[in-house]
Parts: C-alpha cells; sequence; structure tokens
C-alpha cells in the first residue's frame, strides 16, 4: 500500500509539527508514506469563498502529484472533506479525469477504517476537550452529528482512547461550529470572532488542559481568540496525530 | 389576471425530470402498547386535564365540577342537560362571545401527541375556538396510536370543515414564555368515554 | 471586505447581554427540537419520506395543482392564481372590495409578508389586523418579522410591555407575558368580533381533497375564519401535498421541528365556507416558484415546510438576530430565498455561512441549505457582486500556490511576520488580527523540514 501524505498549505506554515507528526506515526505504523514536494494548497479557501474557478489548477495539480498513490492522507478535515467532495466537480468542469479524489483520506479516517488501528499508541497522561469540526462531523462521518438520531460514534474519540493516560471530555454543545469558516472569519469578524470565543469558553468549562481536533483551521481560530484575548487561562493545543505520536 | 393553464403551464415547461413518490406503507411508525396511557401523558403536556372511567351522562356533573363558576354553557350534546345556548340556534357565531364552557364531542384522539379530531357538526364552529373552556368528549375505544393511523379515521360532512385539537390556546409569542389561552380556548378538559 | 449581513451582525453583537439571551433562546428551541426527534425512532426515515414526497409533488406539481384546484373548486371554493405579488395583491383587494369588506383579520402568513400585501391594501382603505399575537406585536410596533415562526421572539417582555402601555393601555410597568398575553386576547377579541373578511396563510394544500390545512397554537387561523363572513386563503403553490397519507408525515415532523412540540395545538382543514357565509375563495401563488424548478442547484428549497428549526439551529441567526439579514426571511433558509427572489439585492446574505452544514442535518425535508450557499457564492462574481478585496486575496492565494517557489519563499519568510512590531501586524489592514492574536509562524515549514 503506497501513501501519499498531504499537508495543506496553512498546516505547512503555521504547524509543521503536525506534518511531522503524521509522517512519525504512520513509519510507526508501518506505513510506506511519501511526501511528494511542491505540493501547496488544495483551494478551499478561494472556493468557500466563491471562486472555485481558481481552485482548478490546483486540484489538476494535486491530482497529478498523487496519481499511483493508493491514498492520500491529511491531516486537515476540511481539505480533506473538500477534495473529495468538490474535486471531482472542479475537474470536470476543467474535463480533467479525476483519480485520486475518493482515496483522499483525513488521518483519522485513515487510522480508524483503514488501518483500523487498536493497539496503545503514545502516552498523554492529559484532561483533553475534543473539538468536533463540522466538516469532519458532517461531510467525513467522523462522528455522528448531534442533530442527526443516528447511534452515536466518534472515531477522534476511538483513537484518542487508544493514548495511555489520556482523559477525553467533551464539550457542551460539542457540535456547534467554532466559527471559523475559512473566508468566513474575515468577512464576518464580528459574528466569527463570538462564535469562537463561546465555543473556547465552553472547552475551557471543561477543566481540560488541552483542546484537540483533526482540523487545525479550527484550533488555528480559537488559539489566536484565546491569545488575543488572554481568555484561554493557559488552555493549549494539539492536534489529534500530535496526541496520537506523542512519545513515539 | 394569470389563469391557471398560464401558472401550471409554466410549471409544466420547467419540470425537468418527474420523480416518483415514495413507498409511505414501510414507515416503521411508533405504535404504543396502551394507546390510551400514552394519550393521557400527551394530552396533559397539550395542558389538558383528562378525566377517565366517566360517560356522557357525567357532563354536568364535570362541568360543575370543573368550572363551578361557568355561567354560559354552550353545547348541542343532548346529554348537556346544563347547555344554556345550542350552536345550531345562535343567529351569528358573534352570539357565542362570552361563552364560560363550551362541551363538544370528539371523534377519536392521537396517542402521540394527546390531539383530538373534531369535524364540523354544528352550524357556528366558533364554539370551538371562541368558548373560554372546553370541555371534549372522546371514545376510549376511539385512540390511534400516531398521526399515520389517525388520517385514514378521519372523517368530514357537509360543513367541510374539521380540526385537530391538542389541548387550549397556547402562546410563548412573548419572549419564549408559554402562555395558556392565547386567542382561543383557556383550558380544556377532555372526558374519556 | 466587509458585507451588508456583517456590519448588521457587527451591530447586533455589541449589546452582549442581549446577545446571550437571542442565542439562549434560539438554541433552546433547538434542544427542544433534538428531544422531541430523539423519542421517534423513525425520525430519520420520516426525514426520508418527507423529502422524497416533496421531491415527488415538486416535479409532478403541475398535475397536483391541476388536481387541488379541480378539488377546491367542487367544493365550492373559487380559486384564484396570481403569477407575481402585484397580481396576488390585486386579487386580494378585489375579493374584498366585491364583498365590500372592509377590515380583514389575518392569521399569521409568510406569503402575504413577501408580497407586501398589507400595505397595499391599507393605502386602499383596508384595514388588516394581525392575529397571531407575535405578528401583531410587530404590527403595533411597525417592525418586520425577525423569525418565520416566532416572529417577535427578538423583542423582550418589557420591549413588548412598555409597547402594549403605548398601544393598548395596559398597566404600567406590569410586564408579565400571562398578563401581556391576555390583554392582547381582549384586544384581539373585539377585532375578530366586528371583522368582515378573515386570512389565513396556508401550511398545505391537499391536492385529492382541495383542503387547506393550517398549523397554529394560538387557534387564531380558526378565530378568523370561524366568525367573519368572508374567508380568504392565501398559498404558495409549493405548498400543495398530493393526499392525507403524504400529509401525516408532514405533520408529524412539522412541529416537533419548529418548537418541540408533538403537534401544534390547532390543525384545521378548510374546504368550504361556513354555513350562511359568502363563497371561500383561495389565492395560488407562484412569484418566482415555476422559475425556480427548473434550477438544477436550487430547486430543492421549494420543499421548506417553513419550520424555523435552520434558523434556531444556525449559529450564525443566533449570533446576529433576524434584522441583520436584507431578505424579509433569515437564517440559512432565507439566504436561499433571498437568493432566488433577488440575488443582486440579497448577495450581501450569502457571507453568514460558515458551511458548518448543520442546517442540513435538522430541515425535516432535508433541503441541503449550505451547499446551496456555497454554490450561490460561486455566482456572485458572475452577478458582478463579489467583494474586489476578496477577489483579489483569492487571485493572490491562485497565484502564490501554483507558484511552487513563490510558496516555498513565502511560507519559509513567514516567521519574519513575528518579529514585526504588532501594530504593523495587528492593524485594522489585517482582519485576522480583529479577533486573534497573528500566530507564530515557525522558523521552517513542515516541508523544508523535509528536505532537511
Amino acid at each position: 500500500m503506497k501513501v501519499g501524505l498531504f499537508i495543506p498549505c496553512y498546516v505547512d506554515a503555521v504547524f509543521p509539527k503536525v506534518g511531522d507528526a503524521c509522517y512519525r506515526l504512520l513509519r510507526h505504523l508501518g506505513v510506506d508514506v511519501v511526501y511528494p514536494e511542491g505540493q501547496t494548497c488544495c483551494g478551499q479557501p478561494m472556493a468557500n469563498a466563491g471562486f472555485a474557478k481558481d481552485a482548478t489548477s490546483l486540484a489538476k495539480k494535486y491530482d497529478d502529484m498523487f496519481m499511483g498513490f493508493d491514498y492520500v492522507v491529511a491531516p486537515s478535515v476540511s481539505c480533506t472533506a473538500f477534495i473529495r467532495l468538490q474535486y471531482p466537480h472542479i475537474l470536470k468542469e476543467a474535463n480533467h479525469k479525476c483519480h485520486i479524489a475518493d482515496n483522499t483520506m483525513d488521518m483519522v479516517e485513515f487510522l480508524h477504517d483503514i488501518l483500523k488501528v487498536n493497539t496503545t499508541l503514545g502516552k498523554f497522561p492529559h484532561k483533553v476537550s475534543l473539538h468536533n469540526s463540522c466538516h469532519g462531523v458532517r461531510e467525513l462521518n467522523l462522528s455522528s452529528p448531534a442533530e442527526r438520531m443516528e447511534p452515536r460514534f466518534n472515531k477522534i474519540k476511538d483513537l484518542l482512547d487508544l493514548v495511555e493516560g489520556i482523559e477525553v471530555v467533551m464539550p457542551e454543545r460539542a457540535d456547534e461550529c467554532c466559527g471559523f469558516g475559512g473566508m468566513f472569519s474575515v468577512e464576518e469578524l464580528a459574528v466569527s470572532k463570538q462564535m469562537g470565543e463561546k465555543k473556547l469558553a465552553r472547552h475551557i468549562a471543561t477543566g481540560a488542559q488541552y483542546i484537540t481536533g483533526a482540523d487545525c483551521s479550527c484550533l488555528m481560530h480559537m488559539a489566536g481568540i484565546a491569545a488575543k484575548e488572554h481568555t484561554g487561562s493557559g488552555i493549549e493545543f494539539r492536534h489529534v496525530v500530535e496526541i496520537l505520536a506523542e512519545g513515539l | 389576471m394569470s389563469t391557471s393553464n398560464d401558472i401550471i403551464g409554466a410549471c409544466r415547461n420547467n419540470i425537468k425530470k418527474r420523480l416518483p413518490r415514495p413507498c409511505l406503507s414501510d414507515i416503521d411508525a411508533t405504535v404504543y402498547t396502551d394507546p390510551v396511557e400514552e394519550f393521557i401523558v400527551q394530552a396533559t403536556a397539550a395542558g389538558c386535564q383528562v378525566v377517565r372511567g366517566k360517560s356522557k351522562k357525567d357532563l354536568d356533573s364535570i362541568i360543575s365540577e370543573y368550572y363551578p363558576d361557568a355561567k354560559v354553557i354552550a353545547s348541542a350534546i343532548p346529554e348537556v342537560k346544563s347547555a344554556t345556548v345550542n350552536p345550531n340556534d345562535v343567529k351569528k357565531p358573534q352570539d357565542l362571545n362570552g361563552t364560560d364552557v363550551g362541551v363538544i364531542e370528539g371523534k377519536f384522539g392521537v396517542a402521540e401527541n394527546g390531539a383530538i379530531w373534531f369535524p364540523q357538526e354544528v352550524k357556528e364552529r366558533a364554539i370551538d375556538f371562541i368558548s373560554e373552556n372546553i370541555v371534549a368528549t372522546v371514545p376510549e375505544s376511539e385512540i390511534v396510536s400516531n398521526m399515520h393511523q389517525a388520517y385514514p379515521k378521519i372523517t368530514f360532512n357537509d360543513f367541510g370543515y374539521g380540526v385537530f385539537i391538542a389541548g387550549p390556546s397556547k402562546t410563548a409569542d412573548i419572549a419564549q414564555v408559554l402562555v395558556m389561552g392565547a386567542q382561543a380556548a383557556r383550558s380544556m378538559t377532555i372526558v374519556l368515554v | 471586505m466587509s458585507t451588508t449581513h456583517s456590519k448588521l451582525a457587527k451591530k447586533f453583537l455589541e449589546n452582549q447581554q442581549y446577545a446571550d439571551w437571542h442565542d439562549s433562546t434560539f438554541w433552546g428551541l433547538r434542544m427542544k427540537r433534538d428531544k422531541m426527534a430523539r423519542e421517534l425512532p423513525e425520525w430519520e426515515q420520516l426525514r426520508n419520506k418527507a423529502s422524497e414526497i416533496k421531491r415527488h409533488t415538486l416535479t409532478n406539481i403541475d398535475i397536483y395543482l391541476q388536481k387541488f384546484a379541480d378539488a377546491a373548486e367542487k367544493n365550492g371554493v373559487e380559486v384564484h392564481w396570481a403569477k407575481d405579488a402585484e397580481e396576488f395583491n390585486e386579487i386580494v383587494y378585489g375579493i374584498l372590495k366585491d364583498n365590500n369588506a372592509k377590515k380583514m383579520v389575518k392569521s399569521k402568513s409568510m406569503l402575504t409578508e413577501e408580497c407586501d400585501m398589507n400595505p397595499y391594501l391599507e393605502a386602499r382603505g383596508i384595514e388588516v389586523v394581525e392575529t397571531d399575537l407575535g405578528e401583531r406585536i410587530l404590527q403595533l410596533a411597525h417592525q418586520r418579522p425577525s423569525h418565520i415562526v416566532v416572529p417577535a421572539t427578538h423583542l423582550t417582555h418589557d420591549d413588548v410591555g412598555e409597547l402594549f402601555e403605548k398601544e393598548l393601555h395596559t398597566k404600567k410597568g406590569e410586564h408579565d407575558p400571562t398578563y401581556l398575553t391576555y390583554e392582547a386576547r381582549l384586544s384581539l377579541r373585539d377585532e375578530f368580533l366586528t371583522a368582515d373578511a378573515g386570512m389565513t396563510g396556508a401550511n398545505f394544500g391537499i391536492a385529492e381533497t382541495g383542503d387547506i390545512v393550517v398549523c397554529t397554537n394560538e387557534g387564531n387561523a380558526d378565530m378568523s375564519t370561524s366568525i367573519p363572513d368572508l374567508q380568504i386563503a392565501a398559498i404558495g403553490l409549493e405548498k400543495i401535498v398530493p393526499d392525507y397519507e403524504c400529509l401525516s408525515v408532514f405533520l408529524r415532523l412539522l412541529a416537533r421541528s419548529a418548537t418541540g412540540q408533538p403537534s401544534t395545538t390547532y390543525t384545521s382543514h378548510f374546504r368550504k365556507a361556513r354555513p350562511g357565509a359568502k363563497k371561500m375563495h383561495i389565492v395560488i401563488v407562484d412569484n418566482g416558484r415555476s422559475k425556480w424548478l427548473a434550477d438544477d442547484d436550487h430547486w430543492e428549497t421549494l420543499k421548506c415546510i417553513r419550520c424555523g428549526v435552520c434558523m434556531n439551529s444556525c449559529p450564525v441567526y443566533r449570533w446576529s438576530g433576524g434584522y441583520s439579514y436584507s431578505f424579509f426571511i433569515p437564517g440559512p433558509l432565507g439566504i436561499n430565498l433571498g437568493m432566488l427572489h433577488d440575488p443582486k439585492k440579497h448577495s450581501g446574505n450569502v457571507s453568514a455561512c460558515t458551511l458548518c452544514l448543520g442546517c442540513q442535518g435538522v430541515c425535516p425535508v432535508k433541503i441541503n441549505l449550505g451547499e446551496q450557499i456555497y454554490k450561490w457564492r460561486q455566482t456572485l462574481d458572475g452577478l458582478g457582486v463579489a467583494n474586489p478585496q476578496k477577489k483579489m486575496m483569492c487571485k493572490g492565494m491562485d497565484y502564490v500556490f501554483n507558484n511552487p517557489s513563490v510558496y516555498n519563499f513565502a511560507t519559509s519568510s513567514a516567521h519574519i511576520l513575528n518579529h514585526l512590531p504588532s501594530f504593523i501586524v495587528n492593524n485594522g489592514l489585517n482582519p485576522w488580527a480583529y479577533a486573534h492574536k497573528m500566530m507564530k509562524f515557525p522558523k521552517k515549514p513542515f516541508h523544508n523540514e523535509e528536505e532537511s
């Protein structure tokens, strides 16, 4: 099984440690993982802002780059969801055959559904509040959305439960959006800030030392608010893969 | 002015692909082992008082027990001897204004929501709404579990009107605070007969 | 880069205490809905069926409209057809004039809001009295609805109390909702007794029987139609459903989704005029709907049964209020309907969505509201209403991301931002700095670490 690692632009620039943790964890699990050079962005920021056409060349580039891999994995649910759900449309419009969108997976999905990891991973003896990201919940089915009356599950929690010493808690309104929303956080400054502050407060109210989740963009949003308003009360942010890889 | 042909034609021209009607007979609708018990729970939650184990002959005593101050009692039910006004005999619906208790007859009840079906059977259906309080009978043997079972049972007569009523009139339009008695009846007492 | 919605939302959030109350009030409605939905194991099946019924009905709406009109006429009802708001208002006015009706009581109808009917009739000497308590409050306050189901919930009981002191001469300082509701009841009772005509909207029209079905909690639709001599019902053409078997599916979803009740207090079926009353009239309204049927991306918005749960569930609605949207219907539904009605006028609302997609999961008829908002965003540039700054930003991103050497330079040098004085980073030109402390960029991006 040949697996390509896709590190989206902002993870690359802002959270290189997350990329590093992905690589280490996959290697630890014996996966033949390759990080192809020259990758940048999936195009989601432009598309969500209304410029999906501007994402066409990035989609082509991505598809060409990862063609031939069995899976592409990425530590970002919204980028993964965008690639899997929108690339087929975007590339169809451009008369470009789409090869790899269906096999692009978020790290959590890949670990949970493909590798079916069930052995003890790293050690993280801390109380952690789990942040469900909207596109993880509602587009990638990482967990059952609160509004749907279906059996409850949470793949992120399943994985975190494999970490030694961890205590995972959920904030109130666990499936409420944090207010990032890509271009939303720029166009709708006030509502975005409000939603972020409220979400952050509910995470802090759990008494956790860390907030974790499968999407760096939500974490970046809340971390930025915590630092600006000094409302973080020292709470720290870790991508779920960083916790899974801790000490490996 | 537009005609039916204009608008129906515009629709027809814009329909891209006709989709089939889904099967509805396979809905796994909740059915209660004791629909009467659930009906009482739901009717109570909807703001009703429910009286069980009585018959139509007891209506007068129920009215005087539950609404001792009632002066104007409207009903077309023969057993309600205390009725002071009959909705079949009033000249106009306005004449029913000021009714303290309206006594009406429901055909069947629905357990899942505590609603009762009232087809119009009197000249002025305003009695159902204009009365300050409603006393309604419904046969205990006629309680179905859910709305899927309810609709095959509904009947209309020539008046061409019928209504499901679940409890007294209510509103939460002021600051989401629930208040009984918005524009229609302020209380409802159900008598299972 | 602010949109019309974002500007008004910012203003809304200036009063934090009020914003908190607004959020928790509507979240409370959402929680009531969740409780109700959880009690029915068949909930998701009902949603699927409801969606399928609507998809079937809408794609056969020509047949069902004809059936409905035939059945209604057979019941002795006069059926009118309005292609747009103007025709609708003319028809209603014509009916009132022909019957010499001067005063009309009216139960809640979003269709009449859509058509701006009240001002049209009032300008022609007709007195229109709203009888839903929320709508009545707004009429007295000269405001428009901030929500389609609970239209005056943005007002506090003190707001209503002060309004009633002025308009209904209630006791000074007495702002208890029970007392205020009772006073409104007394005043509206007089209106019901003296009205010449009563109008309702329609939650459903039943093709097989010609019934107009109206759901209320207050009983005001029945009060409006069981006392005056003339009855008019206004119905959007998408509200037709085939028969009672279909209706039962919607009735199990509607109130549970809207207010967390297993049903509304009153579910009224109107087939014909009361004995001795004048002929009943039904006005069927198109106003764009037939055209939307042909829109591959957006026709499913027509499935809507107007429960309002997408608003209650939407965090952007809860934190910005109904008046932040330019269209009279707010929230995810309103963003979409506004764009269908007049995209140039209402494009300022499409920013009001994080694409969290929660609305799609609560919608009882499974409208893909969030996905449609994404699609509307793609049309803004073509409409000439895209924000130029945003467009430039996207073009800029496109350039950077498509040129590896530029991307490498940008990401490897991003850490330089860490060392700039904060007034350069945290100034008004950097929108990120409004809510956030600028992120610390590591010395090396991930792709450089890999090289080393």
